[in-house]
């Protein structure tokens, strides 16, 4: 699998070289970084209709953020400070499964329950980031949290497409019953549909692609391109199949733009906020969109 | 019109009881619903009428026994709920949400000719079928009760379980109901229907339950629906149990 990458991979670096793509793509670190958000774009932007679908938009941001402080306690842990993934997946994962178990059981609000352990995540990881700033230069953490195009390397792009397919056949195979299990628990129930599996099994598709694309997004912006594509998407579709359709190409768009503008322009931007950048002016188009033309605001209630 | 021979099964609560927390919702709940017949339950808000049908369905850690006897193997059970919760805005259409329910195949591509038959043809019972494209926030309450009511028939169900399915309903919908209910019953389907409207339970049901935390009187509605039992049963203060 990675020989074949690697002659992909040179394959686009001859056609940069040739003037058949833009040339910043001469660089194999630079191709390595498009492959990666070609993958991370559109596993996003998919999953993201669901995370609208289920309003669970805040839940997933919760998520990214979480990942400040599993960054921290790895790299406090011993882990390397480019790919903290054990304490990354670990974090998160005990941070959605407890939002999710207390989320039955106190009777709260998710947006209130979300807001008590979000405070606290990051009062941890700010603490913990604290006590690293004595050991290590703290700016080496930018590239985990803010995503960079430097890091990512063939073994990640080999790690990002396996997620990658999980996620998307997951996502595709589930799609219905997730869908149904969030509109009325107790019809999704009578239908067969184990809801309470599905909550968690959520949870564990929003953790995994958070930790998947740490390298090429960052940490704390992945929860955003799980919900600015679908977000913008929902604006102006009619059916679910152009939901998610459009979805999905917002954020590949979002993504490619994002990885090659900074480089063509020499933007000294960070990979993932130049992605979010890019996914929010589609956003804002849609948005124009659907108030220029009244045909996009879909029929009157 | 002849009536067939009941393919749903009859359903037995006996001493059924839930306590969420300290306050018992149900407390020695005990009534039999006749196979192929439509049985009524009425009782005042907070009452315990939905939590019955949670408890039937398995969705509350209830006390006692429900026994779902089937005439032969376990069959299909349809059920209305009161309402979804979803995203008025979102684009979803009549007939993603319908396939959906009815099908594995992901709602965001289209669905087989033969699933969208089926689909239309449970619409078209319920006299939705020129709504199938519309979204789904764009309907009214009523309008998306009768969907409701159509997922419900797909596929043919031999227990129906209503949680309060005419709570929006105009005057057509209503039609529309009463007529769905009675075709299922000449089918032999029993049907369990949690009910507000006292006069619709009169027209259409064989059987009643007064339930106000516990059964307060059931029987024919001709026989236990009087002025006096129903101003009973809506003024019953169910914490005067305890």
């Amino acid at each position: 699998m990675t020989g074949g990458f690697e002659a992909f991979r040179q394959w686009l670096q001859a056609l940069a070289a040739g003037g058949y793509l833009p040339p910043s793509l001469g660089y194999g670190f630079a191709v390595n970084a498009l492959l990666a958000g070609l993958i991370a774009g559109p596993m996003l932007g998919f999953l993201g209709t669901l995370v609208v679908v289920k309003r669970h938009a805040f839940f997933s941001e919760a998520v990214g953020h979480a990942a400040l402080t599993g960054v921290a306690i790895g790299i406090l842990a011993g882990e390397p400070y480019t790919s903290p993934y054990g304490s990354l997946f670990g974090y998160c994962l005990i941070f959605g499964f407890a939002l999710n178990y207390l989320r039955h059981r106190t009777g709260l609000s998710p947006d209130t329950l979300i807001g008590v352990f979000l405070s606290m995540s990051l009062a941890l990881g700010a603490s913990v980031l604290l006590v690293l700033a004595g050991r290590i230069n703290v700016h080496i953490l930018e590239n985990v949290l803010f995503g960079s195009i430097l890091t990512v390397s063939g073994t990640d792009i080999t790690i990002l497409a396996i997620i990658g397919l999980i996620v998307v056949t997951m996502t595709a195979v589930f799609f219905n019953r997730f869908m149904l299990a969030s509109f009325n628990p107790m019809l999704a129930s009578v239908r067969g549909i184990p809801v309470k599996v599905l909550d968690y099994a959520f949870v564990i598709l929003v953790t995994i692609v958070t930790v998947a694309c740490v390298k090429i997004i960052g940490a704390v912006l992945v929860g955003a391109l799980l919900v600015i594509p679908a977000a913008g998407a929902r604006i102006v579709s009619k059916s679910l199949k152009g939901f998610v359709a459009l979805s999905t190409g917002f954020a590949l768009v979002a993504t490619i733009a994002g990885i090659l503008v900074p480089m063509e322009t020499d933007l000294p931007v960070p990979s993932g906020a130049a992605i979010i950048l890019a996914a929010g002016c589609l956003f804002i188009a849609c948005a124009v969109l659907r108030t220029l033309i009244p045909s996009m605001r879909g029929e009157s209630q | 019109m002849t009536e067939m021979a009941p393919r749903g099964p009859a359903i037995l609560f006996e001493d059924v009881s839930l306590t969420l927390g300290r306050t018992t919702i149900l407390s020695d709940v005990s009534l039999r619903v006749q196979a192929g017949r439509i049985h009524g339950l009425i009782g005042p808000n907070g009452g315990g009428k939905s939590s019955l049908i949670r408890c039937l369905l398995g969705r509350a850690p209830h006390g006692g026994r429900i026994g779902i006897e089937w005439p032969a193997k376990a069959g299909i059970v349809g059920y209305v709920p009161q309402a979804l919760d979803f995203d008025r805005g979102l684009p979803m259409t009549v007939m993603d949400f319908m396939a959906a329910i009815v099908t594995s195949r992901p709602a965001f591509l289209s669905p087989k000719a033969s699933t969208k038959q089926v689909i239309l043809g449970a619409l078209a019972q319920v006299g939705m079928q020129d709504r199938a494209y519309r979204r789904m926030g764009a309907l009214s309450g009523g309008e998306r009760q009768r969907v409701m009511l159509a997922q419900a028939l797909m596929p043919a169900p031999d227990l129906v379980v209503l949680d309060e399915p005419m709570a929006a309903l105009d005057r057509e919908g209503a039609a529309v109901f009463e007529q769905v209910i009675l075709d299922l019953r000449r089918k032999g389907v029993t049907i369990f229907w949690v009910e507000h409207d006292l006069d619709a339970v009169r027209r259409l049901a064989d059987e009643v339950t007064g339930l106000s935390r516990t059964v307060l009187f059931g029987g024919s509605p001709d026989h236990v629906l009087t002025s006096e039992q129903v101003l009973n049963l809506f003024s019953h203060r169910a914490g005067a149990l305890s």
